[in-house]
């Protein structure tokens, strides 16, 4: 007489009872109302990312064989991010919270001039700070942000109110949100002054608790914004001045109470004014090993169709970017323009060392070509690009 | 990572709740570790003891029967969900689960063998039913006085799923609550094996029927066995029929494991309020079960 092993496949009576006992609050475990936190938590992320492409030099004909026999030497490792990211979450009374995340990142390497091309050195040094103030009440939360970014070349600032409501029985949570940013770019080469690009987020989303391993979610998100949204280090990208992009994401949770795991399974929608339009799958299995432990294997899929304006790469001009065609009014030559698809592979692996602290580490890697695109040819002139991406982190409640 | 086997034992915490002997079964690096997390789970069985004991004049139940046949008592979130259930409960048994009818206790000592007096029964029964309960508004009001309600039908189920809840969320995985012999399962024992809980055999104490893998989910168990006394050959026992006043007389046991605790013990009630039909009823329930009937027959699901 094990536990009850699928209660989806309960008689009548069975699922009646069942659903009116999940309307108890707190005895499920996912149904209920969120409390402002008891504890402080203060985390540290750490994280490691380099990206690398083949580099065009007699790769003419090898482009989308990326493994033929160019070895090491026939790629070029680009960017690398090491990055920290600190965040403190201090409850302030048992309706009040607030956080904040302090990021910095130091970026080296050399980024492209145009499509996978130029390589152009680049230092630069971020420091981000974002801080929210939540309060908690028996049906919902409301949450203020406000971020701040800057760089030598780029200063973003925002403001952000987040809203969630759930029903009587917490099975039903509403979520909408409201986000603007003011963005002042001042490029280092000077193409432009005090350029600035202004965007208004829209947030609406629901999440239902279906049973006692189910969660659904769907987010529905709406962008419009106005400025300055060229690459000042490309050559030949000259993109408009509006931009809007819809999206829509549904999640699925599934807990297997059997086997001590979770899937969690993930499409996203996205299309946008300038012509691109993009599906991402996202699906992983988080497995309780014991002890502690958890493994969480996960793969995603994303791939994207072109800007309207993007301009194909040639690699027979190399190593000159080809002219974009005549008379346009907009034009980029940057590949994430381009129409590809790419894979990630990723692994993260959490140890709770005990009820206050706990560590975790993640692993992924990222291949983007352009013939892995869903339907049609993709981008067929880029090389493919590879990303991987370490981080480790440490949680610690006080 | 076999060092961390090493690390992990179980450890058990007992303590007293609800006028019972509670124990919180725990897997952690030490015994300190386990008093540190199962005090939260604790504090919380005491909360809804406080909260909804019948004995004590301060709390809500308390205070609603003070109030039968005259005002409304406005109800906090929790209370009245815990109302809503019963509502539901009431539908589906046909009546017999009623949180009303504790009164009847009134009528029967189960110290000393003496039937009561038919016209103090019909009394008792005339001052019950759930459907005399008015819910509205998120307030609670008896329309005739003399009423009483008590959690006793499922107060110490839900405690131990509220309470392991509680373990879940500061991080337990591994470990279960058992409050008197209603338990909510956390998550198997740290090596991925299921907790082996002994069934009592019902006439005769000390002794293990069956014994049940267990890893998730609610266990309850209902017998005629915990209090009764017998008079001319026949065992009154405490559980009680709202429409006769007389216990209950055809199971011996029922044990119910659900998805939570306090389905498995509502569950096992209802079989025993609903006596011969109460095999039928746990068919339909769907879930697993373990009964003996008062010819000592055993029933599993098919």
């Amino acid at each position: 007489m094990a536990a009850i092993k699928h209660h989806k496949q309960l008689p009548e009576l069975g699922a009646a009872l069942l659903s009116a006992a999940m309307a108890l609050p707190c005895v499920m475990g996912v149904a209920h109302a969120e409390s402002a936190p008891e504890k402080g938590t203060l985390s540290f992320k750490y994280l490691d990312y380099k990206e690398r492409q083949q580099i065009a030099d007699g790769a003419s004909a090898g482009y989308g064989l990326s493994d033929s026999k160019s070895g090491a030497s026939a790629f070029d490792d680009r960017i690398r991010v090491k990055a920290t990211a600190s965040k403190l979450v201090l409850p302030i009374n048992s309706e009040w919270s607030m956080s904040g995340t302090l990021i910095t990142d130091s970026i080296s390497g050399a980024s492209p001039a145009y499509h996978t091309e130029a390589l152009t050195g680049m230092k630069d040094f971020r420091r981000a700070v974002d801080t929210s103030l939540t309060h908690y009440s028996p049906d919902g939360t409301f949450t203020l942000g406000v971020n701040h970014s800057g760089e030598r070349d780029y200063v973003s600032r925002g403001v952000s109110l987040l809203a969630t409501r759930a029903t009587e029985n917490k099975n039903t949570t509403w979520t909408a949100g409201i986000g603007v940013n003011r963005d002042q770019i001042n490029p280092s080469n000077r193409i432009v002054f005090n350029e600035t690009k202004n965007g208004t987020d829209l947030l609406l989303g629901v999440t239902q608790v279906m049973s006692m391993n189910d969660i659904v979610q769907f987010n529905l998100g709406y962008y419009k914004g106005h400025g300055y949204y060229s690459d000042p280090y490309k050559i030949y990208d000259e993109r408009p001045r509006n931009r809007n992009h819809e999206t829509l994401q549904t999640r699925w949770n599934h807990h297997f109470s059997e086997l001590n795991a979770t899937t969690r399974l993930a499409y996203r929608f996205y299309t946008d004014n300038w012509g691109i339009r993009s599906h991402t799958f996202d699906a992983e299995w988080v497995q309780n090993v014991g002890w502690g432990w958890s493994a969480a294997p996960a793969i995603r899929y994303y791939t994207q169709t072109a800007a309207k304006f993007y301009v194909e790469a040639d690699p027979s001009l190399s190593p000159f970017p080809p002219n974009p065609p005549m008379g346009a009014q907009y034009f980029s030559e940057d590949q994430r323009m381009s129409a590809f698809g790419g894979l990630a592979f990723g692994m993260k692996l959490v140890k709770q060392i005990n009820l206050d602290t706990k560590v975790d580490f993640k692993f992924e890697q990222y291949g983007q070509k352009g013939s892995w695109i869903l339907s049609g040819k993709g981008s067929q002139g880029l090389a493919p690009f590879y990303a991987r991406s370490i981080q480790v982190g440490l949680t610690h409640a006080f | 990572m076999t060092t961390e086997v090493s690390k992990q034992s179980t450890h058990r915490l007992h303590f007293k709740a609800m006028g019972s002997a509670c124990e919180i079964v725990l897997a952690a690096e030490s015994y300190s570790d386990v008093q540190a997390i199962a005090q939260f789970a604790i504090d919380e069985v005491l909360r809804i003891e406080r909260k909804y004991s019948r004995y004590t004049d301060d709390s809500i139940i308390a205070k609603i029967n003070q109030q039968a046949g005259k005002s409304p008592i406005p109800c906090d979130d929790e209370t009245w969900a815990l109302f809503q259930f019963a509502t539901q409960l009431f539908e589906k048994s046909d009546g017999l689960f009623d949180m009303t009818s504790g009164v009847l206790r009134q009528a029967w000592d189960f110290k000393n063998p003496t039937l009561p007096q038919p016209e103090k029964l019909q009394e008792l029964i005339s001052r019950m039913g759930w459907q005399k309960v008015q819910l509205q508004n998120q307030s609670i009001r008896f329309s005739q006085e003399g009423m009483e309600i008590d959690l006793g039908g499922f107060g110490k189920e839900y405690a131990a799923d509220r309470a392991a809840n509680v373990l879940k969320e500061k991080g337990v995985n591994h470990g279960y609550v058992n409050l008197a012999g209603d338990m909510r399962f956390i998550g198997p024992k740290p090596s991925g094996e299921p907790w082996m809980i002994g069934i009592q055999n019902p006439r005769q104490r000390n002794e293990v029927i069956a014994t049940l893998p267990m890893s998730h989910g609610g266990l309850a168990t209902s017998g005629d066995y915990e209090k009764y006394f017998e008079l001319n050959g026949k065992r009154y026992c405490h559980v009680l029929n709202p429409k006769t006043g007389y216990p209950v007389n055809y199971w011996r046991t029922v044990s119910v494991s659900a998805p939570i605790a306090v389905l498995a013990g509502c569950t096992t009630t209802m079989t025993m309020l609903k006596e011969e039909q109460g095999l039928s009823f746990l068919e339909s329930t769907g879930f697993d079960f373990l009964a003996i009937d008062s010819s000592g027959q055993f029933h599993t699901k098919k």
